[in-house]
């Protein structure tokens, strides 16, 4: 979607917690972030470091110079992986799909959508 | 010049999650990278946000949930129009990948508008899009939601002369 918008005539940047895979697909710029899904711009109620975190993104924007260009933000997020992921009350439905149909795991490895789920 | 960190994009997810999207990113082909150059100051920028957390104004028809619920590889493609004001109070956010309470408490720990809002006021950007988007960013099939829901958020953004975009996936 980036890539459409950029192509569209419009600078963009992602500010992306897995800035492996946003990097894959090939994303005019990217600025990666070390911070727990759901909260990737910062902690409920800390106005200040979400700020502190939004100027930096924008200022990665104005600041690459290439396609492709990645920088990394410094923040580091206060909580271990353990205390900031809390399971969630609902399995997504893939997992759930998984758990019961393990050979269509590979098929998830790899993105491939089993013929009887493929939309037209 | 910024500095920059090297980013653990695997930090805070499960071994199994990590490894889906270890593999993902490397079967990503190489592509031509599109790009606009940035050709005006930031202070006169109009800045659009766009999040993949499914956010929909409650007044909104909300995202079709059973799509992935019948079907676990695909979603609903469609996107929806979040105006600058909106808030925690007036969204429901429908991903069912990630856990919601955090931006039902403050919307801004995704979708900074706030923030934004804060930065149009002392000038460091031009301007605050009227509009911004959401969709659904949990998909295996990426064509059906570009083709359902670029188009609009293509125009939408072209129509508030927006200069930049800042993408946050979740």
């Amino acid at each position: 979607m980036q890539r459409e918008i950029e192509a569209a005539g419009m600078a963009t940047i992602s500010l992306a917690n897995i800035p492996e895979l946003t990097a894959s697909v090939g994303v005019p710029r990217l600025a990666g972030i070390e911070y727990p899904f759901g909260r990737t711009v910062g902690m409920p109620g800390d106005a200040q470091g979400q700020m502190a975190v939004v100027r930096l993104a924008l200022q990665a924007l104005v600041e690459i110079e290439h396609p492709g260009g990645v920088r990394g933000l410094p923040f580091e997020w206060p909580e271990s992986p353990k205390e900031a992921n809390a399971p969630l009350e609902e399995l997504p439905p893939i997992f759930q799909y998984l758990r019961k149909h393990i050979t269509k795991v590979r098929n998830f490895m790899n993105r491939d959508i089993p013929e009887e789920f493929r939309v037209s | 010049m910024m500095m920059t960190k090297t980013i653990d994009s695997y930090r805070f997810l499960d071994g199994l999650t990590a490894r889906v999207l270890r593999n993902w990113a490397a079967r990503e082909p190489k592509r031509q990278i599109p790009w606009t150059p940035f050709s005006k100051p930031l202070s006169e920028c109009t800045v659009a946000l766009i999040s993949s957390a499914a956010i929909a104004l409650k007044s909104d028809a909300p995202f079709d949930l059973e799509i992935e619920r019948r079907n676990p590889w695909i979603s609903d493609p469609s996107y929806r129009i979040l105006p600058r004001t909106a808030t925690e109070a007036d969204v429901n956010i429908y991903h069912l990948h990630i856990d919601h309470k955090f931006a039902e408490q403050d919307l801004d720990c995704i979708f900074p508008l706030r923030r934004l809002a804060e930065l149009e006021t002392s000038g460091e950007i031009g301007h605050v899009a009227p509009h911004h988007y959401s969709y659904m960013g949990y998909t295996c099939d990426a064509g059906r939601l570009l083709e359902q829901s670029l188009p609009g958020i293509i125009q939408g953004l072209q129509e508030d002369a927006v200069d930049a975009v800042l993408l946050i996936p979740v």
